[in-house]
Parts: C-alpha cells; sequence; structure tokens
C-alpha cells in the first residue's frame, strides 16, 4: 500500500520536462539569434532544427528550417519540428509558450540574455544542456572576461538612436551600452538607467555627442538626417552617423567581442 | 474679465513652453540659443497651433453630431492616418517628410469615405450626424485593423515604432513645419468661425434651424470637411494627442456657453495653451525623458474637466 501510495506521488509529480532524459537533447529548437550562435559556437548547430527568421548568424543557420520570427513563438510551427528542447529569451509572451510547449510534453528552458554578463551563465547552461560542457565553458570564460573588462577611458561621445519621432535613445541599462563604453565612446544618455527611453530633442541637442549611432543594415544615412529639428544637433548636421549593422551590434553572443573591436575601429576613423 | 484670465493664460504657457526644457539654458542667452530658437520656439508655435485646432475641430464636432463625446479623432480619422502612416514605412517610402505626407492622405482617405456614407443616410446631399458618427467609428476601426494586419505581417522592425508616433507627440517641430500649418489652418478656421451662427441653430435641433432660416445642408457638409481638414493636418504634424479636442471644448462650454462666436475662440486658445502647457510638462517633469504628451493631456484634462462638471452640476 505504502509503495503504490509512493508511486502515484512520484507519478503525480512527474510534468513531463522531468522525465529522465535518455541523452542530450538531439532535435533544438532556437528562438532567439543569440542563442543561435551560441549553439553553433559550442559545436550543436548540428542538432539545430528551427531557428527564428532573424537567426542569419553563422550562415549555415540559414540552412536551419524557420519557425518564424519567434514574436510571440508560434507554437505549432515549433512543435511540428517535434523538438526534444527548445531555448527561449526569458519574456512574458515566452513564459506563456514555453508552458505550452511544456504541456505538449516538449523540454524548454527560459535564458536571461539583456547584457554582455549574461552571455557566460546563458552559454555555460546551452552547454550543460547540450552535453557539450567543455566547448561552452572555453567560450563562457572568454565572455566572462569580456564582461569583466574595465571600460577605456571615452575619448569620444555617441547616442544610441533607436528611433526618431519620437527620439528613442539607449541608455545606461542597455547592451549597445556596454559596448560603447569598452569601444572608448561615452554614452551621452548614461543617466538613463533603463535600456531604452524617449527623450526631447533639445536634450540631444543639448548633449551634444559626437557620434550619432542608428543599428541599420543599410549604409544610406536614415532620412531623419535630412528633417530640419534634427540639424540641430551638431552630430547630424556633420554627418557624423555610425551605420551599425543589427546583425553583429544588436545581439550579445559569440561575436560581442568582435563589435567591440569593430566600434572602436569605426570610432577611431 | 473671463477673456483677460483666458489671454493671460495663453501667454503665460506659450512663454513658459519658450523658457522652460530640459536644457538648461539661461535667460540671458534664450534670445541666441540656437537650442531654443530651433527647437523649443517652434515646438511652441506647433503646441499652440495644433491645440487650438484640435479645440476648434472638437467644439464643431459636438455641435454638428450634437453628440458630446464627440472628438476630432472619433470620426475615424486617427484610424486612417495611422493607416497611412505605417503603409508609408512598409512601403519603405522614404524621405523626411513621407511619413507626416502618408499620414495626411490616409485622413483625407477616411475623411472622404465617411462624408459619403453620411450621405447615405441624409436625403438629397444632407449628411446624416448619427450615420457621421457610426460611419467614423466603423472606418476608423476597420482602418485600425488593417494597420494592425500590416504591422504583424511585415518584417521591418521600424513597424512597431510606428504605433509610437501614432500615439502623438510634438518631436517632429520645425519651422518648416510651423510655416505648413500657420498657412494651412487659417481656411478652415475662418470656415468654421463664419459658422458660427448657423451652428448655434443647429443645437437648437435640425427642424428648428431650419425655420430659423440656416442652410442647415450647407452648413453640416461645411463644418464637417472644415474640422476634419484642421484634424488631419493636425494628426500629420504631431501623431493623435487625445483630450484636448475632447474636453476643452467642453471647458469652454461651460464658461462661455452656446453661442460659437465666443465659443470656438476660446476653444482655441484654450487648446492653444493647454497643449503648450501639456508639453512643457511632458519635456520637463522626467528630463532628461520625456513623457507622450497625451498622457499629459489627459492627466490634466480630465481633472480640470471633472471639478467643472461638478460645479456645473451643483449650480
Amino acid at each position: 500500500m505504502r509503495r503504490l501510495l509512493f508511486a502515484v506521488l512520484v507519478f503525480a509529480g512527474c510534468r513531463p520536462s522531468d522525465r529522465p532524459a535518455v541523452g542530450p537533447p538531439q532535435r533544438i529548437v532556437s528562438l532567439l539569434p543569440s542563442f543561435t550562435e551560441i549553439l553553433f559556437a559550442i559545436g550543436a548547430g548540428d542538432r539545430l532544427v528551427g531557428r527564428t527568421t532573424w537567426c542569419d548568424y553563422p550562415p549555415a543557420a540559414r540552412d536551419v528550417p524557420s519557425v518564424g520570427d519567434g514574436m510571440p513563438p508560434n507554437i505549432e510551427a515549433v512543435a511540428a519540428r517535434k523538438p526534444d528542447l527548445v531555448v527561449l529569451y526569458n519574456s512574458g509572451p515566452n513564459v506563456t509558450a514555453a508552458q505550452q510547449l511544456e504541456r505538449l510534453g516538449i523540454q524548454t528552458v527560459l535564458l536571461e540574455l539583456n547584457r554582455l554578463e549574461d552571455l557566460g551563465p546563458a552559454t555555460r547552461r546551452l552547454g550543460q544542456l547540450t552535453g557539450l560542457g567543455h566547448a561552452a565553458d572555453s567560450l563562457a570564460a572568454a565572455m566572462d572576461s569580456l564582461s569583466a573588462r574595465p571600460p577605456p577611458t571615452p575619448t569620444t561621445s555617441i547616442a544610441f538612436v533607436v528611433w526618431d519621432n519620437p527620439p528613442i535613445i539607449i541608455g545606461r541599462g542597455s547592451y549597445l551600452h556596454q559596448l560603447a563604453a569598452l569601444a572608448g565612446a561615452r554614452n551621452v544618455f548614461d543617466d538613463i538607467a533603463a535600456p531604452s527611453a524617449q527623450v526631447s530633442l533639445e536634450t540631444i541637442a543639448a548633449r551634444n555627442p559626437q557620434w550619432i549611432a542608428v543599428l541599420a543594415d543599410s549604409t544610406e544615412t536614415p532620412s531623419f538626417a535630412k528633417r530640419p529639428e534634427w540639424r540641430s544637433v551638431h552630430a547630424v548636421r556633420d554627418g557624423r552617423f555610425l551605420l551599425l549593422p543589427g546583425t553583429l551590434f544588436g545581439r550579445p553572443g559569440p561575436r560581442s567581442a568582435a563589435a567591440v573591436r569593430e566600434l572602436r575601429a569605426r570610432l577611431s576613423r | 474679465m473671463k477673456w483677460t484670465l483666458l489671454i493671460a493664460i495663453a501667454i503665460v504657457a506659450f512663454a513658459a513652453s519658450v523658457v522652460f526644457g530640459p536644457a538648461a539654458v539661461p535667460l540671458s542667452e534664450l534670445a541666441r540659443s540656437d537650442i531654443v530658437w530651433n527647437l523649443r520656439a517652434p515646438r511652441a508655435v506647433l503646441a499652440f497651433l495644433v491645440g487650438g485646432s484640435l479645440g476648434v475641430a472638437g467644439a464643431a464636432l459636438q455641435a454638428l453630431v450634437r453628440n458630446p463625446l464627440a472628438d476630432p479623432f472619433l470620426l475615424g480619422l486617427s484610424g486612417g492616418a495611422g493607416l497611412g502612416a505605417v503603409s508609408a514605412i512598409a512601403l519603405h517610402l522614404t524621405g523626411p517628410w513621407a511619413l507626416p505626407l502618408a499620414a495626411f492622405v490616409g485622413a483625407l482617405a477616411a475623411l472622404g469615405l465617411v462624408y459619403r456614407l453620411g450621405l447615405i443616410g441624409g436625403a438629397g446631399g444632407a449628411l446624416d450626424p448619427r450615420i457621421l458618427l457610426l460611419g467614423g467609428v466603423a472606418v476608423g476601426a476597420f482602418a485600425a485593423a488593417i494597420t494592425t494586419a500590416i504591422v504583424s505581417l511585415a518584417d521591418a522592425a521600424e513597424l512597431r515604432n510606428a504605433f509610437l508616433w501614432l500615439w502623438g507627440g510634438l518631436s517632429a517641430a520645425s519651422w518648416q513645419a510651423v510655416l505648413l500649418v500657420a498657412l494651412y489652418v487659417p481656411v478652415p478656421l475662418l470656415v468654421l468661425v463664419a459658422a458660427a451662427r448657423p451652428l448655434d441653430l443647429l443645437a437648437l435641433g435640425e427642424e428648428p434651424a431650419r425655420y430659423l432660416g440656416a442652410d442647415v445642408d450647407v452648413v453640416k457638409r461645411r463644418v464637417y470637411v472644415a474640422a476634419s481638414l484642421l484634424t488631419a493636418a493636425a494628426v500629420a504634424v504631431s501623431g493623435v494627442i487625445g483630450f484636448v479636442g475632447l474636453v476643452v471644448p467642453h471647458i469652454a462650454r461651460l464658461t462661455w456657453g452656446h453661442r460659437h462666436r465666443a465659443l470656438l475662440p476660446a476653444a482655441f486658445l484654450g487648446g492653444g495653451a493647454l497643449l503648450a502647457f501639456a508639453d512643457t510638462l511632458a519635456r520637463t517633469v522626467v528630463a532628461p525623458r520625456e513623457l507622450p504628451v497625451g498622457v499629459v493631456t489627459a492627466l490634466i484634462g480630465v481633472p480640470v474637466f471633472a471639478f467643472l462638471l461638478r460645479r456645473w452640476s451643483i449650480a
């Protein structure tokens, strides 16, 4: 009787995700470009069976079938890939999506990935899950040393403009702020704790950054550069724009150190 | 006395919005500062013109549809403008003026559609105010649905930000924008002021107005088109700024009564003052960050309105 009760309790305590895994997952869906890059970097790229439309690096990632833009995840499209692990970014809609996937018996993992210091832990966790701990640990160590690196004394100043009307800029809470600091540029909005915020144009003009950085995949200066009100900002008037490709600069990942180097090179040009 | 007070409030609100801002500019350098001259001053003027236009448009539309809930954006214009703006982004129309122009065209399209619907109800070229209201809500909802479909289907990341623009704000103020608005708004404004007497009669009901000699059908068409043209310009330069066009006409009516000759100018000054003041607060209270100005107009407008309603119902 007691044994039966025990068995019932054990059974009740078992949610599908707690099933003992037979081995490391072999069919992984990644729902964030950063995770896709990390999985490829630690040698789990050949186990990817699904990615988002944004996952464009490394080039081999494009051969993996897309399950949509992942905002929010299309549960059916993900489940149709028959994954045994789905890696999601930890956000409100994704928590709901993860619960639904778990209900279908699919193991999920929700990881933080907002700033440089999140990279090491996320990489280690992906290493544990995939049984590729060794490769993951050495990548994570390099990432940790990047995020722990004391930023150099800034030699120039920068404002990241996310949107022009209303003007939205990047604050101290963002990954881009960290990139700029490591590349030797002071974010003129380092007093704003949030990752991004709406500000007045006159604040941008008054703080007078030497560079206006824009995440853009084209090499054309953004159209707001021609707007009369923006010409009160010196860097705009002088055409001092940094057009940063989103695939390299828009996400923390294994290439963050390369992004810092590239930004530093562009700032000194 | 009422007029002196209103004019004083308007002047103070305008002056404050030039003097105060997130960038610290000493008073002595106010006139020479590039920031004040090229960013703050045009923004203050634009806020005043847009707020005033919304106030007048709201007052005229409330009289036209004889519904206290009428607001310049109720008649589908915000939906049309939003669809125009989002389409411009989705179609990759670049250029510094693409967005406001597309929003203006979208608002005009909505205006035309609602106008056409409004004519269905009335016989012989008469606009039916009830159909106008329902048609406006329907066209607005339809445009909003298409807008949302475009935003969720297209993969341009900028599209999400189009909504930010639509929520309203005066960030795009420049002397060029001021010049355009200053050349444009006097025409519909004058049309509405000229219709002040028939609007008074219309408030009595369409039949009495007709007996008292108003050419009701012409007045309704003229008022609808003029008020909508004012709103279309406002939405093109500053997105959808709520509450000014709803609350200011009511406050003006509670203070000046129902005579449109006084009501419309009061709504212009009041709307201008409210938006200039609200924008000053939006720029300064959380500096260096900025609040969406529609939030501030609601936070100021609604309590003032509630206070006046209470006094009014006691009286």
